[in-house]
């Protein structure tokens, strides 16, 4: 209601007062409906993750229960034990660290190298090499599923880490920020060292690296969020614990028990295991939501 | 913006290797890029025109793929899946994505700690929401029946029903994901001067034609970019729905991504698993081309 008399635009000419006390009544109301819907976005947004981790700490039998308690009735950490005892979460986990650890810090270099020749170098085939380059952000990541499981089926490199990180540094999205990120920067400084004799290695190393520190962290985080939480192609290409990272663990393990299928669903180590699979990430992020969320805008505002 | 002309750096580097320089830094990339990137999808290309099974080698076929999947009446069930969750997830992510942004960007109390928390789902991995969703959703035990049953609602079979599990599966997507397409609506509102809007304001503006005649427009750009990822993304659904449904119950929820998965990785028919990869591939670019007629990045006027 309040909002409908808002559209109308107020006289232009007199009744000044009371047009300046209508909108003051306007504002107040929509500010009140604001916080609610600020409100509503929090609960609405946190209740899942507080179920998630209320629902961890409860013994199994009072898990299914027809009311619903968030404070549970008896604390437990048996779900914990449970998953850590009977799964190899822990070789999971680190599987999942090295993966994103190695190919974020391949990407990070090899993006930044690429980018900084594709803006600051004119060469023979410099327009084809990157546009071949950026046609590929517009097809599908999974056109390369069936061909890289040929490819690693014959290199015997199924099951392994590498499997999982030398697709991973293939990334286009990292080259196409980092080439963004150079095109912005004024070239003198790197000019200035040149003349003073630096060779293109040590510009690059000395100046250009220092330089594109924000640009590589969000290239960094990109990458290893996309790592972390790969999923389709480990499960393609894993099979056993040895490689196994934690998304495809915990949804061949976990996922059946808590699924609708089959008899009595059982949620309290499949819970127990998504808040250690969560917390770290949920961490993380908080700490280093700047770079997350730099990350994000450029891709989207300047992709 | 500006790029140094080539001669700039050939007067500068000594010796005659200078033309070197560039490939030298492109080498690495370019390596694992045509490995793994461009060469699959080159290598799938060619891979749908065969039929092979992993073992032995592949035999090419012609179209005979593609034809034996517009005969492939599981074919078109996960294209109309696949059409069926972009409509029920796209459009709410983005309405509600721009909603949530326009929210946040006012000058709210607690507004930095309430978009951290909003986007924070997103920092989840999708085997754990789609875990936690099946909890939130069991059908007799789960929060959603509680509370909806508070209300005379329900209950619902979530997953367990041929009519509820997409929606249901739609619904985690857009509390994981709404995240996101805040954020890059939220940078893009940050972009608009200020001026803009409170000029239009001193003109007699109320909020509702601010939003529509100032922001909206200006935000055009943004928009284009949240649209076009939304259905790349949305299109290509899989985790979730592997994780909940597996494609079930019956075939209610078998994807495009998902059909794909079970004719390659548990029929093993390689070449057949390639040809749905391209059709997908297809009718996602028919859909962007689809976008841009719409909805065209730069305001035309």
């Amino acid at each position: 209601m309040n909002l409908r008399r808002l559209a109308v635009p107020a006289p232009v000419s007199a009744a000044g007062f009371r047009r300046r006390v209508g909108r003051a009544l306007q504002r107040r109301g929509l500010l009140g409906l604001s916080y609610a819907a600020e409100a509503v976005a929090v609960v609405v947004a946190l209740a899942p993750i507080v179920w998630m981790v209320s629902t961890s700490l409860k013994p199994e039998g009072q898990i299914l229960s027809s009311v619903p308690h968030w404070i549970p009735q008896t604390f437990t950490l048996e779900n914990f034990q449970h998953v850590l005892a009977k799964y190899a979460f822990v070789r999971w986990t680190v599987n999942s660290v090295v993966v994103a650890v190695v190919a974020t810090a391949i990407v990070v270099v090899i993006d930044a190298m690429a980018g900084y020749a594709l803006a600051r170098f004119t060469f023979p085939g410099r327009g084809l090499i990157y546009d071949t380059i950026i046609s590929m952000l517009l097809v599908p990541i999974q056109v390369t599923v069936i061909p890289l499981f040929v490819i690693f089926a014959q290199w015997h490199m199924l099951d392994s880490l590498q499997a999982l990180i030398l697709p991973t540094t293939a990334n286009v999205t990292g080259v196409f920020l980092m080439r963004q990120f150079f095109l912005g920067i004024p070239g003198e400084l790197e000019e200035a060292a040149r003349i003073d004799g630096a060779s293109d290695l040590q510009v690059f190393s000395w100046i250009v690296v220092p330089l594109s520190r924000p640009a590589m962290a969000a290239v960094a985080a990109l990458t290893f969020v996309s790592s972390w939480n790969n999923f389709l192609w480990p499960l393609i290409a894993i099979s056993s614990d040895r490689a196994r990272t934690l998304p495809v663990g915990i949804a061949q393990y976990m996922g059946a028990q808590a699924g609708t299928s089959g008899s009595a669903p059982a949620f309290g180590a499949p819970l127990a295991s998504a808040v250690m699979a969560t917390a770290p990430a949920l961490l993380a992020f908080f700490l280093l939501q700047r770079y997350f969320t730099q990350g994000i805008t450029m891709t989207g505002i300047k992709g | 913006m500006k790029i140094l002309p080539a001669s700039v750096h050939r007067q500068h580097s000594r010796g005659g290797s200078a033309w070197v320089t560039p490939y030298f830094f492109l080498l690495p990339y370019l390596l694992v890029f045509v490995l793994f990137r461009f060469g699959p999808v080159v290598g799938g290309f060619a891979t749908s025109f065969t039929s092979w099974s992993i073992v032995g080698a592949p035999r090419f076929v012609g179209l005979a793929n593609y034809q034996a999947l517009v005969r492939d009446p599981l074919f078109y069930v996960s294209v109309r899946n696949t059409f069926y969750f972009l409509v029920l997830t796209a459009p709410t992510l983005i309405v509600l994505g721009f909603v949530l942004a326009l929210l946040l960007n006012r000058p709210l109390a607690g507004r930095g700690v309430a978009r951290v928390l909003v986007f924070a789902p997103y920092a989840m991995m999708s085997a754990v929401v789609g875990i936690l969703w099946n909890w939130i959703l069991d059908s007799n035990f789960g929060l959603l029946n509680y509370y909806l049953g508070m209300l005379h609602l329900g209950p619902v079979p979530w997953l367990s029903s041929e009519a509820a599990a997409m929606p249901a599966i739609a619904m985690t997507t857009v509390w994981w994901t709404v995240g996101y397409n805040m954020v890059i609506f939220l940078a893009g509102l940050q972009d608009i001067p200020p001026q803009l809007e409170e000029s239009a304001r001193i003109d007699g503006a109320g909020p509702w034609q601010v939003l529509w005649q100032v922001t909206v427009p200006l935000l055009r750009p943004t928009t284009f970019v949240v649209v076009m990822l939304t259905i790349i993304n949305t299109f290509q659904v899989f985790d979730q729905v592997y994780v909940m449904t597996g494609g079930g119950p019956g075939t209610a929820t078998l994807t495009l991504v998902q059909y794909l998965f079970f004719q390659a990785f548990q029929t093993f028919k390689l070449g057949y698993g390639s040809a749905i990869a391209y059709v997908t591939f297809a009718l996602l670019l028919a859909l962007s081309w689809l976008q841009r007629l719409l909805l065209p990045s730069e305001v035309s006027s």
